[in-house]
């Protein structure tokens, strides 16, 4: 059994689609290709299928993945790659499909490019001049209080026409997962930003000695 | 990228993904290249639309045309609704993601009377004028398909046009006239004229209705030379000339029904005298297995469905189900494509049956025998009996189900409390025969759910003269049913009856029905079909202040020889046989089905000669 991961964008309309709906849009596209898929076992058989490192619904992604597995001990990955390119809904482009290098357990951290009309940079200003920014971050484990500064004390933006941008490397993956959302949603309560307006795209993920999740 | 003020409505919203398309199966074209823009609109959420098989249909058919363009927009739930309007965002279409009024055609599918008033919540957020007398040239033309226009009269005001009866060749005809028409610059007046025509269409503003002084309609007569007295829904003769659509626009969002649905047949020989579906659909025609099975296989190919779902009003009586079966059951497993059979009826479900659904998933079964006793199910002819019952329960427990869902209606003509007492009873003889089994699954108990509807008498059916109970006899029947109802194995869901009321008053209204439509949407109603959202006080206001009384649409008996609202619709069923069925009902006496034996119904005039050929042992 081989394991084969699939890269994917999840930009503009896919944005919107949920893990949950992502993973029955992934089932369907994987069997509109014909690709000869693993199939799980018993009475309701289907799609064997991880996804690395979900996002949350509205952000954008160019290095989304997911991992399936054949019986095809050496797949043709670019004919899958040509077989999966024509099956996939609007804002889900197949970057390229490869055999992992790395587990997504591995993965330990993920870049993010955030933009925001320029009229919020005075909020970014003063979340910079805050010596600390407490948040509650709920998990399934209960919830817990962290200090953003601790992870991103400054958000260094620049101004591109009517917006401002800046990148953030935060922790991902199955220990600390840190997402902008936290962020926005503090810059939204303090500091007069509508977190609404702003857009996330992620564009990296990497790993513990900060290579590429591969 | 989207729109910013979309973008920002969606960070608002729950599951945004039903307002954005993009889905796969889902049409893109170049608006600049197409002649034609058609947006499809469904009166209620993304999830309930998106599981109607007559908008795929129609959505392929459409978009075939090159230089068509078929678009879908839904009625946005209550949080996007309000985004919308708070950023000032049109109602949209969701492929291009441009305003309705960008559109020639804006059409609606009347699926369900409660839904009216989200037509005009969706014309509105449109910033469509509601009224077909305010909308000058400049405006779409906005039309009506679907069941309910069988009496779409309560949407006369609002609808530039409506179509009885069948769409597959209908609409494209529609649509070509108004893309000449379009050509030629005519003015809508004239376009609308050429339309009335075509088989089925109907233009509500080409006729003047008149009232007799205690509200019934005396007469209805064309003002217009181009409109026919009386009009003749669209029928496609033969099911075999059209292809069940193979592409659908797959959700991303689950909706209600997210599988592959074929269309096994259209119409039903069983003549159940409730059912206002199997008479507007007459006559039963079927596609052939080969079809079929051709049809579903490409399907799943180009969805990526696993799971197909055989769909009709009465699925077990195609005459080749059985073949049909074995033919999907050669490839099925194989492409882990499960089988669901909806629409079986209790009395030939057969041992293969059983074991042919069973090969592939179990769930629960579902039964309606819909009423209670034998005579009651006699006087609505649904013509089921007991060991029927009986020995499919029988049946599906030996083969190891273990939850049945009974359907039954409450209001039904003639029912007395014994018969509401007969609902019960039969759920317990249910639950008592999975007991009588010796090979039950051990540890495993029975669920047995009976769903009782409230009757709504409906036109173009033999209890369109019938008044609905009211909602106190109602009330009193539902407290009844869970008096009667003594095992904790028994589950009883029952229905609000304020809303079956106003179903049954918009079901039978006439056109002044408009004004009320009007002002209880103007006073906030809308999504009236969901509990959450359904405002009853608002609308006996709206009743209220237009000084009409909903008994009389509701709970008044219609004269077997009284002009109705509908008169000038022919469905095909003439009103002969409908007097004919209803007198019957009261004697409680049956109708065989069409297939077993033609009651000269009249709708066979649409094939041209007999439905059936009787020679042939049709019924299993």
């Amino acid at each position: 059994m081989t394991t084969v991961r699939i890269w994917f964008t999840k930009t503009g309309e896919a944005s919107y689609i949920s893990l949950l709906d992502l993973q029955r849009v992934m089932q369907r596209s994987l069997k509109r290709s014909g690709l000869p898929v693993w199939y799980t076992l018993g009475f309701n058989p289907h799609i064997y299928m991880t996804f690395a490192c979900p996002l949350p619904l509205g952000q954008e992604s160019l290095v989304e993945s997911v991992d399936v597995k054949t019986e095809e001990e050496k797949p043709d990955l670019e004919a899958w790659k040509k077989a999966l390119e024509p099956v996939m809904p609007l804002g889900v482009a197949v970057t390229a499909v490869t055999l992992p290098q790395y587990k997504a357990g591995q993965i330990a951290g993920a870049v993010y490019a955030v933009r925001m009309p320029a009229a919020f940079a005075e909020g970014l200003d003063r979340y910079n001049g805050l010596s600390a920014a407490p948040v509650l971050k709920k998990s399934k484990r209960g919830q817990k209080e962290i200090d953003l500064k601790m992870h991103c004390p400054r958000l260094d933006y620049v101004q591109k026409g009517d917006e401002v941008c800046f990148e953030m490397q935060l922790p991902a993956g199955e220990g600390l997962n840190l997402n902008p959302s936290l962020w926005l949603g503090f810059l939204q309560e303090h500091c007069g930003v509508d977190a609404t307006r702003a857009h996330v795209l992620r564009k990296r993920l990497v790993t513990k000695n900060s290579e590429d999740f591969a | 990228m989207f729109d910013p003020k979309l973008k920002e409505a969606l960070a608002h919203v729950q599951k945004p993904g039903r307002y954005t398309g993009g889905e796969s199966g889902c049409i893109i074209k170049d608006k600049a290249q197409v002649d034609l823009r058609f947006a499809f609109c469904f009166p209620d959420t993304y999830e309930v639309g998106m599981s109607f098989l007559g908008m795929k249909i129609l959505y392929e058919l459409l978009n075939q045309q090159p230089n068509w363009w078929c678009e879908r927009a839904f009625m946005p739930w209550v949080d996007m609704k309000a985004e919308m309007e708070r950023v000032g965002l049109p109602l949209y279409a969701l492929e291009s993601k441009d305003p309705l009024t960008d559109f020639d055609i804006v059409g609606f599918t009347l699926q369900y009377e409660l839904s009216y008033s989200n037509i005009l919540a969706m014309l509105d957020m449109a910033g469509i004028p509601l009224r077909a007398e305010d909308r000058g040239e400049e405006w779409p033309l906005i039309v009506a398909g679907g069941p309910c226009v069988c009496n779409g009269e309560p949407l006369a005001d609002f609808i530039d046009m409506m179509m009885l009866g069948e769409g597959e060749e209908q609409l494209p005809h529609v649509c070509r006239i108004v893309e000449e028409a379009k050509g030629e610059g005519l003015p809508k007046k004239e376009v609308l004229r050429r339309i009335a025509a075509v088989p089925g269409c109907y233009v509500p503003s080409f006729y003047d209705v008149t009232y007799h002084e205690d509200g019934r309609v005396k007469a209805i007569t064309p003002n217009d030379p181009a409109a026919p007295a009386v009009i003749t829904k669209a029928v496609i003769r033969d099911m075999d000339s059209q292809a069940p659509p193979t592409h659908f626009v797959v959700p991303m969002v689950g909706a209600v029904h997210d599988r592959a649905q074929i269309e096994v047949l259209r119409g039903c020989v069983r003549g159940c005298r409730f059912c206002q579906a199997g008479f507007l659909y007459r006559p039963m025609r079927q596609r052939s297995a080969d079809k079929l099975n051709e049809a579903a296989r490409q399907l799943c190919d180009n969805t990526g469905y696993e799971e197909i779902s055989l769909t009709s009003l009465s699925t077990s009586d195609h005459s080749q189900l059985e073949p049909l079966l074995d033919g999907l059951l050669t490839w099925t497993r194989d492409e882990h494509v499960s089988l669901s059979l909806p629409s079986l009826r209790i009395d030939n479900f057969s041992e293969s049956l059983v074991e042919k659904t069973n090969r592939v998933r179990k769930t629960g079964l579902t039964f309606a025998p819909e009423a209670g006793t034998q005579r009651l199910r006699d006087v609505i002819n649904k013509n089921v009996t007991w060991p029927e019952i009986e020995r499919t329960c029988s049946l599906a427990f030996k083969a190891g189900y273990t939850s049945v869902k009974l359907y039954f209606m409450m209001g039904l003509p003639t029912e007395t409390m014994e018969d509401i007492e007969g609902i019960a009873d039969t759920a317990q003889k249910v639950v008592d025969l999975y007991y009588a089994n010796p090979d039950k699954p051990k540890g495993k108990s029975v669920q047995v759910t009976i769903s009782v509807a409230c009757f709504v008498p409906k036109p173009h059916t033999p209890f369109q003269f019938v008044p609905q109970d009211t909602e106190q006899q109602l009330k009193e029947k539902q407290q009844h049913l869970l008096h009667s109802v003594h095992s904790k194995k028994i589950h009883v869901n029952y229905h609000d009856s304020s809303i079956s009321f106003l179903e049954a008053v918009f079901a039978k209204g006439d056109r002044r029905l408009g004004r009320v439509l009007e002002a209880a949407y103007r006073k906030g109603c809308f999504f009236d079909g969901w509990d959450e959202c359904f405002h009853y006080d608002r609308w006996m206001e709206a009743f209220r202040e237009c000084g009409l009384d909903t008994a009389f649409y509701a709970n008044r008996s219609i004269g077997l020889d009284e002009v109705t609202p509908w008169s000038h619709m022919d469905y095909g069923v003439s009103h002969d046989f409908l007097v004919r069925e209803y007198r019957k009902a009261m004697a409680a006496q049956t109708t065989p089905p069409c297939n077993r034996r033609c009651s000269a119904c009249g709708a066979n005039k649409f094939v041209g000669g007999a439905c059936f050929d009787y020679s042939a042992d049709l019924v299993h």
